[in-house]
């Protein structure tokens, strides 16, 4: 098996720094969270550029040619509701670190990027919600199978569709985690490949709970045959969780310096 | 239906490490597929045949590699034979005479062994250690420092060494480094990740990942091997893509199928077939369980592995 695959979310337009820094062109603070990820162990980097409406397409290039040319062609995970911009990353991306990812299609509204990734032999994130959150199972899995079977008409590898079964966040939604859970179950036994924003879980919790609520979830997510998150690498806690977890899936081999690397 | 070969395609590679200066180098590792799967992607860098010499001379060798070495008085001589042998590609020799349980030799005396035969040959070189730690520690950043410039691989860091053996080589003096482990893959990449703590780059690492002689609990050398490469492969492990190499005549001239003599075995047979065998039969194993290269000592046995090496690949 691979190891479990870490999606560093932290250049995220969200962030005044980050959105700054990507209005004007200024390297510095994004190749500065970029390498803490990276250092942290992160394998992809997730670059959102937000709606990104008027010059998407020019933003999302430079910040692919940013990264990759900094971090030795680092693989990226493309963020935006611009699909001109994701393209337009796509054009200028470096696949030797892996294929660019999708971020993301979902079976509703959304759903036409499944197309963009399948013409761009890229990896796409499949959020398995059409309109808001899934009320079970039944209407997770229905979504999953419509976004595969388009996927593979468009002659994509099935395991190039990561499945992400939307995270619920506990303060509201604590009876529908092991729903969650068992989606991923799910997707696993199907051989398909999965993902999603896992810390969505502890929103709105102290900060010095989330971090114990995520690694207990990422553990407990492994377990059932999750492939990926998008998470903060930065996590300590969070990050020696998966470490762990990828020892005990036999994921990689154990070494007594395994944290450290 | 017709057969379509799928060739098992790895998104990763064992790293390359050349060892030896001028026009005279080996390179070691390259690859992407499991050992001699040509029919996967063909091979970047075939395995090689190193021959192992001792700074204690003939002493205690068989019938055949004293034949072999006759009118070698000195370790210069000694070391051009060792070079000129029929499917060597580099040499190594062993520093066995400085344990501390066995000759005692002093640094000194070792590292002028080591000047006399690097001077005599101008092919890549190898140096071993004595086996004792502590000597080592002490012995071998000395032989990385006189060889400056001549890239040679410096076996034997240990765990217990490593922070000696690993700065002078690697850093210091700028050999490469062959970290030791026995038969051990956690420790195998434990010594990979501490030495590159130290600043070693990994392009700069040869593993020496322990054998033992074919019959003496062999199959774990097989399941370490193994196990080594496919994660270095299938799971991109980068701690684990270093090559390996196999020191494998220390291991088999020792044990009694090769050490008996045809008077006290007579129903065995003459003692240098045996010890030929041995040291074949292992030498084989290993490079289809991922030795990148092999050391061994008897002119028979370093033509047969080269031969064999040259058919496959």
């Amino acid at each position: 098996m691979a190891k479990f695959v870490t999606i560093g979310e932290r250049i995220h337009c969200i962030s005044p720094v980050i959105r700054d820094a990507m209005a004007t062109r200024n390297p510095e603070p994004i190749l500065k969270r970029a390498k803490e990820q990276l250092e942290a162990g992160a394998t992809y980097l997730d670059v959102n550029i937000g709606p990104a409406e008027n010059d998407g397409e020019d933003l999302m290039k430079w910040a692919v040619k940013l990264l990759q040319e900094n971090f030795d062609n680092v693989p990226l995970a493309l963020d935006t509701a611009n699909k001109k911009a994701i393209e337009a990353g796509i054009t200028v991306y470096n696949r030797e670190k892996g294929k660019p990812i999708v971020n993301s299609a979902d079976a509703g509204g959304r759903i036409e990027n499944i197309d963009l990734a399948a013409a761009n032999d890229a990896i796409v994130i499949a959020l398995c919600s059409a309109e808001g959150i899934p009320s079970d199972n039944d209407e997770r899995m229905m979504y999953c199978q419509n976004m595969l079977e388009r996927g593979m008409m468009l002659g994509m590898e099935p395991t190039d569709l990561w499945f992400d079964p939307l995270f619920l966040v506990v303060k509201g939604m604590q009876d529908k985690q092991m729903e969650v859970l068992e989606a991923i179950k799910m997707f696993s036994d199907m051989g398909l490949n999965s993902t999603g924003g896992l810390s969505n879980n502890s929103n709105g919790m102290p900060k010095h709970i989330r971090p114990i609520m995520d690694a207990s979830l990422v553990a407990m997510c492994m377990m059932q045959g999750l492939t990926s998150a998008i998470v903060n690498p930065c996590d300590v806690r969070l990050m020696e969780t998966i470490k762990s977890c990828d020892v005990f899936k036999n994921n990689t081999l154990y070494a007594d310096s395994y944290l450290e690397i | 239906m017709p057969f379509n070969q799928k060739p098992q395609k790895f998104n990763a590679k064992i790293n390359t490490v050349t060892i030896g200066s001028g026009d005279k180098t080996v390179t070691l590792g390259g690859g992407s597929t499991f050992p001699f799967y040509t029919f996967d992607a063909p091979a970047e860098n075939a395995p090689k045949v190193g021959v192992e010499i001792s700074d204690m001379g003939l002493e205690g060798a068989s019938e055949g590699i004293k034949a072999y070495y006759e009118g070698a008085s000195t370790m210069a001589d000694i070391a051009k034979k060792a070079a000129a042998m029929e499917g060597a590609d580099f040499v190594a020799l062993l520093l066995e005479g400085g344990d501390p349980n066995g000759a005692d030799k002093p640094v000194d005396e070792l590292i002028a062994i080591v000047k006399e035969v690097a001077d005599a040959i101008d092919c890549p070189l190898v140096v071993e250690g004595c086996k004792n730690v502590e000597k080592d520690a002490e012995l071998l950043p000395k032989v990385a420092e006189v060889l400056q410039g001549r890239n040679v691989l410096i076996m034997s860091e240990k765990e217990e060494n490593y922070k000696a053996i690993g700065a002078a080589a690697g850093l210091a003096y700028d050999q490469i480094v062959g970290a030791e482990s026995a038969v051990d893959i956690n420790l195998a990449k434990q010594l990979n990740v501490i030495t590159t703590q130290l600043g070693v780059k990994p392009q700069k690492i040869v593993m020496n990942v322990g054998s033992a002689c074919v019959g003496y609990g062999y199959e774990y050398v097989v399941s370490t091997m193994d196990r080594i490469k496919g994660a270095a492969l299938s799971q991109n492990d980068n701690m684990l893509q270093m090559p390996i190499i196999t020191p494998v005549a220390s291991e088999t001239w020792g044990v009694k199928e090769a050490s008996a003599s045809e008077a006290d075995m007579p129903e065995w047979g003459p003692q240098d077939e045996r010890g030929i065998d041995m040291e074949i039969m292992t030498a084989a194993a290993d490079l289809v369980s991922g030795s990148d290269a092999v050391i061994l000592r008897h002119p028979q046995s370093v033509a047969t592995i080269s031969k064999m090496i040259k058919a496959l690949v």
